[in-house]
């Protein structure tokens, strides 16, 4: 379908603020009076604080105040606390410093004495279930992403009867299945049992999280860095303890988040408790250590799967045990996302899921781009290309067999997939990467180094309901698009808004999206997370603007006679389809709009819509032709989006180190909206893929619970020389029958496929070996390639 | 201490602690925010700024080193309504992402092409070292090569 | 813990050679040195190091250039690592020293990074650099060397007591160019081997080289020896830039027709010093310059090495870089 805006390239409005240096984050913004904060962030892995002195520092002339975890009000264990007198990691922030200069804050911390009392601690989530082990809370040891805190542990039997090399599979804390698991793996050809470590890794936002607030005639204004806008408010004024009413949440750019940043955190809140407490507008600025402490980072896993293929490579069953480790705090359910990610791309006929999400004294755990989704493929993909060299089963193939369809079934509950081109993404990127003549240089040697070459799908979930839209054609006929969405980077703030100018048929140019500042009157959107943006906020404008236009038909309708279904629009005018002349432009129907009232200017509200976006509709109420809704379009399956990525690589045998020398990627992400943005997309999620694969790690001493990456330079996110130098992206371009107009999210998956890619191509240039870990470091293809055996064992986490 | 400097083509004068890095003083003193802090330690590039025409990561200079020096900032790099040909190509490739690296982004590849103004793909690996965690790097060597491919001289 | 939060200090900027050697001798131990501050500035915003006064030399001009000398070169040590790179006369003498210094950090840090802070900058151990009590900061025990350290960047060569390595790329190229320090304090000047500056734990736990407080190293003189020499220079990182090496090898030969006459092979991040191979350099004087020359030196090079939990691949690692420096690619 011919779309006016859909599907074509434009100017978001915030590229130009982005190259010139006006784009303001949070720590840009001065007010009069602002004062500076530091942390004092736990030394120990996990203490008790008995004693907090003070006084020294309190003397000191130009501190101003000190903000402890007896000042705020923290939510309920395992959820992360503002501030705390049991920290639970090294980093965990226990006690905020208020002074008229940041360095002066930080010389008062040093006079600070605390009375600590050591507590066990440790940073293996899979060890830490043996009876014998210390937990890593004093109140519970497992639970996350909606599985109960608890304390459950395993048996020294469930230990003693794990093969050497195997994870041992005690009580799951949470698990499902369906099919008849042991009589699918029966009539199986070939069956694999592997154990497997993926790492965690920070997200390395360039900006960290520093956050400034002040309070105005019992307001609260406060600027963060935030993936999100209006999704966050509530959760914030909670931590705050004020009506979400109070709080202003300036948020107009975030420079990073990757999901680290999608929903309200505690860093965020303390500035405003601080400012609150002093009097002073405070400006809490994060460096770049304590960004990896107080960041957070994706999920690592230990697990176990076992995979039965039959003689033609269809995958027929799959047993999946996660132990997850959350850190101290309740993170993200990737050890539960990860089942589903099996389910839905392998589609085995029985499978079985087991998940642990297990505390450990280590980093704040939370969704990373691809949450579990793409850790699974990470490791499964591999696996499969394993067992197609086994089958004698070419890559593509073993894939294209396996590969679900529109209407595939996802999870536990079967639900059925609202729309899926895995398989014409997987055959146009081998036919972009020309599969079939680059197999052949599959482990082609010169000198020391050999040519590897690989592929890799993805999935995840893509789409959300339930959110609201809020427009204005304002009296001169300018259409006002109010966005809840957050300022990521990638621009769908604007793209999702072109929805509303595709209804009303209107140029761009007459088109204006608000956003970025809860004092703009936004409404109720969803976070800017979960690959959903696309999916559920074109929806929201569409009903919004759905609603626009039906109130131009109404107005035209009172206004010439006849019904509203006799009128049509044409981006300009409302006017008769019997007789075109007979009409009126939208600026005149906004100025009837608020002649009329009621409905038509925002005086009346639809009754379901949130009490966020009522408050913004009745404060633009009578300002123009207000077009507001619910968006409760059918829903029919669950949404999701694919991606898969083809890349070459040259490894030398010599080093341990390789050349990413080509990369392509597709995405199956229906209708694509922004071209542009969705090359940005496919090309960047494959560089942090890259990354996850083969050099982004958490390192923690397990004797003393200190982290050893708290700077670029250890945790190595990757740089320019790391990447493919040359890439290639596509769309498959299929409207999903569900979206307005067929759209969906992309995200996260783009991570996944070319991580996976990359980890099949390091494995073929290997000749096959699987690590079954991740990252993939140099110095484990130099022992592999050496003959020796790894430093690690089998098994370990968080280690080097 | 009291250091004198050109920024921007202005001559200024400011009183700061010796020590304090040339970021802070852009930022606190200067009221140029537009230059960012990203890690400290010089290895993340998002402080990136010119001195005496030089690529330099202002977090790791101290103001007290600047005496008499020429420093642009990416507000100083072209006036608002002429772009610098980099920004104009940033907007025309649509480069930036969260943005929050391409201040010092460009600033590194303005001084880049003031040397060279068609770097290979080698040396455009070589010399820009600055992080950008989005991933904007492959949209940022098409850049250069579409201000390459235009004949845009950079002295 | 670090904050990035500078303490205040007391900076002296002297403008003369004589200035800060006098600043030096005054303020002995409380005298910190500093060239450009890309190491330095790590240890004060992270506050795990501090000092009551530093003295910033890059006012001296006397201290900066590139300078012929008796045949070979003069480096002053507060010439920036950029300008050695791009120096034609390090070019067409010493391409070994150009090379290792265009693979330090990136090269914003190389525009304003010295020589000297390069070679004089403290071990990029996490441990001691996250500023835990070890030998090296004081403290009675490494770490590092510990049944579950990790210590995948650590030492295989040399260790006494304290596991970290050395992690400058110039040091492996002066060490194998057999250059010398120059090193001015109040008593005078003092010329001292590369091969001597760098020291062990065993000589000394809490420096990386023989410099005393009071101290300065002026310049590093480049002897003619191996000058115009075919060399091999490869730095083995886990990213493309700012990185420190897992394992580097700094190399020159002399070549007669196909026969190594004379060789000097230097290899980096295995030991606290730079690490030459002189058993190695003996055994293949007079053998072709060849894959197979290069393999049996490998396996020469690596015996006796001590690996610790996470860092055995240093043993492949080094092999190879050997081979490869004698093959020639």
């Amino acid at each position: 379908m011919a779309y006016k805006h859909l599907g074509k390239d434009f100017l978001p409005h915030d590229v130009v603020a982005k190259v010139t240096g006006e784009a303001k984050y949070a720590e840009d913004f001065r007010v009069e009076g602002m004062v500076f904060a530091r942390l004092l962030n736990s030394p120990y892995p996990h203490a008790r604080v008995r004693k907090i002195d003070a006084s020294e520092a309190l003397k000191m002339p130009g501190v101003l105040g000190i903000l402890t975890a007896d000042d705020v009000k923290n939510p309920p264990a395992p959820e992360q606390a503002l501030l705390t007198n049991e920290p639970v990691y090294v980093g965990d922030p226990v006690l905020l410093v208020a002074a008229e200069s940041e360095t002066l804050a930080q010389d008062a911390i040093e006079q600070i004495k605390i009375d600590w009392e050591p507590l066990p601690f440790h940073v293996d989530a899979l060890q830490s279930l043996h009876p014998d082990r210390p937990n890593a809370r004093s109140d519970g040891n497992v639970g996350a992403g909606g599985v109960e805190f608890q304390t459950l542990k395993w048996t020294k039997e469930d230990f003693a009867a794990a093969e050497p090399g195997k994870m041992p599979m005690g009580k799951a804390a949470q698990e499902w299945a369906f099919g008849d698991l042991e009589a699918t793996f029966a009539k199986c050809k070939l069956v694999y049992d592997e154990s497997f470590v993926h790492g965690s890794n920070s997200h390395h936002s360039m900006e960290p999280r520093s956050a400034m607030a002040y309070w105005q005639n019992g307001k609260c204004f406060l600027h963060v860095s935030s993936q999100s806008q209006s999704f966050i408010v509530p959760a914030l004024a909670g931590m705050i303890g004020i009506p979400p009413t109070d709080l202003h949440v300036i948020a107009e750019f975030c420079g990073g988040g990757f999901g680290s940043k999608g929903g309200a955190y505690a860093l965020q809140a303390l500035p405003a408790l601080m400012s609150k407490k002093i009097g002073r507008p405070v400006m809490m600025r994060i460096s770049r250590a304590e960004e990896y402490f107080n960041g957070s980072a994706r999920n690592g896993f230990q697990g176990r799967v076992k995979l039965g293929f039959g003689e033609n490579g269809k995958l027929l069953a799959a047993d999946l045990y996660i132990v997850q480790e959350n850190g101290g705090y309740n993170s993200f359910p990737d050890f539960r996302n990860a089942a589903d990610a099996l389910s839905m791309v392998y589609q085995p006929e029985a499978m079985r899921w087991r998940g642990m999400p297990v505390h450990g004294n280590s980093i704040r755990r939370s969704a990373q781009r691809g949450p579990g989704y793409n850790q699974l493929v990470h490791i499964i993909e591999p696996l499969l290309d394993k067992a197609a060299r086994e089958l004698k089963v070419d890559r593509l193939a073993i894939r294209l067999l396996n590969a679900p369809e529109t209407r595939s079934p996802v999870g536990p509950k079967r639900t059925p997939v609202s729309s899926c081109y895995l398989k014409d993404a997987l055959s146009k990127g081998a036919a972009q990467f020309n599969w079939e003549e680059r197999k052949k240089l599959s482990g082609q040697r010169t000198g020391s180094k050999v040519i590897g070459v690989g592929m890799g799908q993805a999935y995840h979930p893509a789409g959300f309901n339930g959110f609201d839209g809020l427009l204005r054609i304002a009296p001169d006929g300018k259409l006002f698009i109010h966005s809840g969405v957050g300022n990521l980077g990638t621009f769908s703030h604007s793209s999702t808004s072109r929805v509303a100018a595709e209804v009303l048929k209107m140029d761009w140019e007459d088109c204006v999206v608000i956003r970025g500042d809860s004092r703009k009157h936004l409404p109720w959107n969803i976070g800017q997370f979960g690959s959903n943006t696309n999916y559920t906020m074109t929806r929201t404008n569409f009903v919004a603007a759905t609603d626009a236009v039906n109130k131009l038909k109404e107005i035209a309708a009172k206004q010439f006679g006849g019904s509203p279904e006799g009128y049509e629009i044409d981006g300009k005018r409302v006017f008769s389809k019997a007789s075109p002349g007979t009409g009126m432009t939208y600026a005149q129907a906004a100025q009837r709009a608020m002649q009329l009232g009621g409905k038509f200017d925002g005086h009346e509200l639809p009754e379901d819509i949130n009490p966020m976006t009522k408050a913004s509709a009745t404060a633009l109420a009578g300002t123009g032709l207000i077009g507001v809704a619910k968006d409760k379009l059918p829903l029919d399956g669950a949404i999701a989006a694919y991606a898969v990525g083809f890349v070459q690589i040259e490894l030398d045998l010599e080093t341990g180190k390789y050349r990413i020398l080509d990369y392509v990627g597709v995405a199956d992400c229906g209708t694509v909206i922004h071209p542009a943005g969705l090359e940005t997309q496919i090309k960047s999620g494959a560089i942090q893929g890259f990354g996850v694969a083969g050099l982004e790690r958490i390192v923690y001493d397990p004797q003393n619970g200190l982290p050893a990456s708290v700077g670029f330079y250890q945790a190595k996110p990757p740089t320019y020389g790391d990447i493919a130098r040359v890439m290639q992206v596509s769309g498959v371009d299929k409207p999903d029958p569900t979206g307005a107009l067929g759209t969906k999210g992309i995200g996260e998956p783009l991570l996944g496929c070319a991580a996976a890619s990359l980890l099949c191509a390091i494995s073929d240039a290997l000749g096959g070996h699987v690590f079954n870990r991740t990252p993939v470091m140099p110095d484990m293809i130099l022992n592999h390639a050496a003959g020796r055996a790894p430093s690690h064992r089998p098994l370990q986490a968080n280690c080097q | 201490m009291s250091v004198s400097f050109v920024v921007n083509g202005e001559a200024r004068t400011v009183e700061a602690d010796a020590d304090t890095p040339l970021l802070w003083v852009l930022r606190e003193q200067l009221g140029l925010a537009g230059t960012k802090f990203g890690c400290g330690i010089g290895a993340c590039g998002a402080c990136t700024v010119h001195i005496n025409g030089a690529a330099t990561r202002a977090c790791s200079v101290p103001v007290s080193a600047l005496d008499g020096a020429q420093v642009t900032t990416i507000e100083g790099l072209a006036p608002v309504d002429a772009p610098h040909a980099v920004q104009a190509a940033w907007v025309a490739q649509q480069v930036p992402q969260c943005g929050y690296c391409q201040s010092g982004m460009i600033m590194a590849v303005s001084a880049l092409l003031a040397r060279n103004a068609r770097p290979t793909d080698a040396q455009i690996d070589a010399e820009l070292t600055n992080l950008c965690r989005c991933g904007t790097y492959e949209r940022i060597r098409r850049a250069i090569h579409s201000l390459a491919d235009a004949g845009v001289s950079h002295g | 813990m670090p904050k990035d939060m500078m303490p205040h200090f007391d900076l002296y900027q002297p403008d003369s050679l004589d200035a800060a050697v006098d600043l030096a001798a005054r303020l002995g131990p409380d005298g910190w040195l500093l060239g450009a501050g890309q190491d330095s500035y790590d240890w004060f915003k992270n506050r795990t190091k501090r000092t009551p006064a530093v003295i910033e030399l890059a006012g001296i001009a006397a201290l900066k250039g590139v300078r012929e000398h008796e045949g070979g070169l003069e480096i002053g040590a507060l010439t920036t690592l950029t300008e050695i790179e791009n120096d034609p006369l390090v070019q067409a003498k010493f391409q070994l020293l150009a090379q290792a210094a265009g693979r330090v950090a990136s090269p914003q840090i190389r525009n304003a990074g010295t020589f000297g802070g390069n070679l004089c900058q403290d071990t990029r151990c996490w441990y001691y650099r996250y500023g835990v009590d070890c030998y090296r900061a004081g403290g009675n025990m490494c770490y590092a060397d510990t049944p579950e350290g990790q210590n995948r960047e650590h030492a295989i060569f040399g260790a006494s007591r304290c596991v970290a390595v050395q992690p400058s790329d110039t040091a492996n190229a002066v060490v194998a160019l057999e250059g010398s320090m120059v090193i001015r304090s109040a008593k005078g000047e003092r010329i001292v081997p590369a091969s001597e500056f760098f020291v062990g734990p065993a000589l000394n736990i809490k420096r990386m080289t023989v410099l005393e407080p009071g101290e300065i190293l002026v310049a590093v003189r480049i002897p003619a020896k191996w000058a115009g020499a075919t060399f091999y220079f490869e730095k083995v990182a886990d990213r493309a830039v700012w990185d420190f090496a897992l394992v580097s090898i700094a190399a020159a030969f002399r070549v007669d027709g196909e026969r190594i006459t004379e060789s000097s092979l230097v290899c980096g991040a295995v030991e606290c010093v730079p690490h030459r191979l002189k058993a190695v350099e003996a055994a293949i004087k007079g053998s072709p310059k060849n894959d197979e020359t290069g393999e049996r030196a490998g396996k020469l090079a690596v015996s006796g090495a001590t690996p610790l939990n996470f860092n055995h691949f240093k043993i492949p690692l080094m092999e190879n870089l050997v081979r490869r420096a004698i093959r020639g690619a």
